[in-house]
């Protein structure tokens, strides 16, 4: 059980990192970055990335288009090294562990760190299949495990009431939100300790937005959550940390309330009131 | 004003002439496949009788059927799939999944597929017969069916290879993200999104091979009787058809005719039938 893990304290004070924000240093951190440079195929894409991700908290990365938020986030389960071409160097700390490091098992970094994407992409199966996709993988279940464990993860995803009496028609059936849903229901049957999601409303409709970000504010309970999003508004909805990124570089993290209000540099109070972006 | 009207005028006839052009350059070509199906289905349906199914292709001059034809045909297209498919799934599955390291390999296998799919089916027909029936010393159904899996392989190599291609890389990136390895997501998750373009591959290597002629003279060769053994001479309903058609005799003029006309309905059901499922899944996966 991936949550069983025995947690690593390690130290959260930011060592004098230029703008990261010093004084909201958060008490524990999940994930640390340390001086994280990505390469794509030559295009330096993140350049001296320093960060803390808080632990049970939603910490949101803003940022205009191409500043490299996505890439930040695709780095915390190394799901970019699918492709070839691409390349981080630094470290990123998971309890003190380095996810960067080859011997770092992929597929158990992934049980720990789950991921919702822009697009709902349910896969081809039933709805029922969808959810325990994962479990079946990872463990050894009796049907009646499975069964509870399915219908927690929709429960927890607030997708139960809808689809408790259709759970083996196929997923490609549901509406655009709840297909979002059932993906967050799918990441989070694995019990995973931290959720990434890369804009997960960006294709929702407002009241569909309205439900995932209310799902979002239950979760957080239980998980570290990191959201990537390009409106504002939800960031300042959401989450309690947020980090403000242009052009591959972190400019400033802070609490949210903090950056929204009293933001330490220039450049993001542009940002924040819309004078650039 | 007049210039706008003047302008306007020869836009309509010029795009009243070029509609003209393309309708009638389709119905130039589409004419001869009409053509080609009525002719068929007349003297096909003609000679059609139930004997065919039943009886042996006859000596000259007596009465007979396709029936030992028909099996043999079945046997190895069949047999061709059953060799062809698979070889093809997997080499097409490697090319859009696990190639991605290597471009330049996987571009030289792609050119190399497409050079067997458009090579002449007489030379795999001869490439089989230089490397097996030579080797084995007589023709055989066995030697046949290898022919035809040659020319199902790059068909079923480039429809897995293209389908693979079109599953949105998020669909891989989820099911990754869920901490499965890449073999099992290919399996149980790509497969099945890709599920309606591999067969519709697969059928349309199975049609194309039912008519085949060529990779089956030098390798099956044919057997005017009853043979289901497919280590020894297979008859099968193409290679029936030439010997026949190419013959004095009416009544074998009549059997390859209807020859011709059950290969061309299995044909027409099977390429209809795949497409058909293809355009049944899209619209589903749409709803």
């Amino acid at each position: 059980m991936p949550n069983e893990t025995p947690l690593i304290h390690t130290v959260t004070h930011a060592s004098g990192e230029a703008g990261a924000g010093d004084q909201a240093a958060p008490p524990r951190s999940k994930i640390e970055v340390k001086a994280l440079d990505f390469f794509y195929r030559g295009y330096h894409a993140l350049k001296n990335v320093n960060l803390h991700i808080p632990e049970q908290q939603i910490t949101a990365i803003i940022g205009p288009s191409g500043c490299g938020k996505s890439t930040l986030l695709r780095v915390f389960n190394r799901i970019y090294s699918v492709y070839a071409g691409l390349e981080a160097t630094g470290e990123v700390l998971l309890d003190g562990e380095n996810i960067l490091d080859a011997r770092f098992s992929l597929n158990r970094l992934r049980t720990r760190v789950g991921m919702v994407f822009q697009k709902a992409v349910p896969f081809p199966l039933s709805i029922f299949e969808n959810v325990a996709f994962g479990l079946r993988h990872h463990l050894r279940l009796s049907r009646g495990e499975m069964d509870d464990r399915v219908e927690k993860a929709l429960r927890e995803a607030a997708l139960w009431d809808e689809v408790k009496d259709k759970l083996h028609t196929s997923a490609l059936g549901l509406s655009g939100g709840q297909q979002q849903r059932l993906c967050i229901a799918r990441a989070v049957a694995l019990r995973p300790q931290v959720l990434l999601l890369d804009e997960p409303t960006s294709a929702l409709d407002p009241i569909a937005t309205g439900r995932v970000e209310q799902l979002l504010a239950d979760l957080q309970r239980e998980y570290t959550i990191v959201i990537v999003t390009h409106n504002m508004q939800q960031a300042a909805r959401v989450s309690a940390y947020t980090a403000y990124m242009y052009l591959g570089e972190m400019v400033e993290f802070g609490s949210t309330a903090e950056l929204f209000t009293r933001p330490q540099r220039r450049q993001t109070e542009d940002y924040i009131t819309g004078r650039f972006g | 004003m007049q210039s706008t009207r003047g302008l306007i005028l020869r836009r309509r006839t010029s795009n009243v002439v070029s509609k003209l052009l393309g309708i009638a350059a389709t119905g130039f070509g589409l004419s001869w496949l009409i053509w080609i199906l009525i002719v068929t289905l007349l003297n096909g349906a003609r000679a059609l009788s139930p004997r065919i199914f039943t009886e042996m292709t006859p000596p000259p001059g007596a009465d007979g059927g396709l029936a030992n034809a028909l099996v043999g045909s079945t046997l190895m297209s069949v047999l061709g799939v059953l060799i062809g498919a698979p070889l093809g799934i997997a080499a097409g599955t490697y090319l859009a999944e696990f190639a991605e390291r290597r471009p330049v390999w996987r571009e030289s296998i792609r050119f190399v597929n497409d050079i067997l799919l458009s090579a002449p089916s007489i030379v795999l027909g001869l490439f089989v017969y230089t490397v097996l029936v030579r080797q084995v010393g007589h023709f055989s159904g066995i030697s046949g069916a290898l022919a035809l899996a040659l020319i199902v392989l790059p068909v079923v190599v480039r429809t897995t290879d293209e389908t693979l291609r079109l599953v949105p890389n998020m669909m891989r990136e989820a099911a990754l993200s869920l901490g499965i390895p890449r073999w099992k997501v290919t399996v149980q998750v790509l497969y099945r999104a890709a599920l309606p373009g591999i067969l519709t591959g697969v059928l349309l290597g199975l049609a194309r091979i039912t008519g085949e002629t060529a990779p089956l003279l030098f390798t099956a060769l044919n057997n005017q009787f009853w043979s289901p053994n497919l280590n020894g001479p297979t008859a099968s309903v193409p290679v029936v058809i030439f010997q026949f058609a190419m013959s004095p005799y009416d009544a074998w003029h009549s059997l390859a005719w209807a020859g011709a006309f059950v290969v061309t309905m299995v044909v027409l059901v099977l390429s209809v039938g795949a497409r058909a499922f293809l355009l049944k899944n899209r619209m589903d996966s749409n709803a």
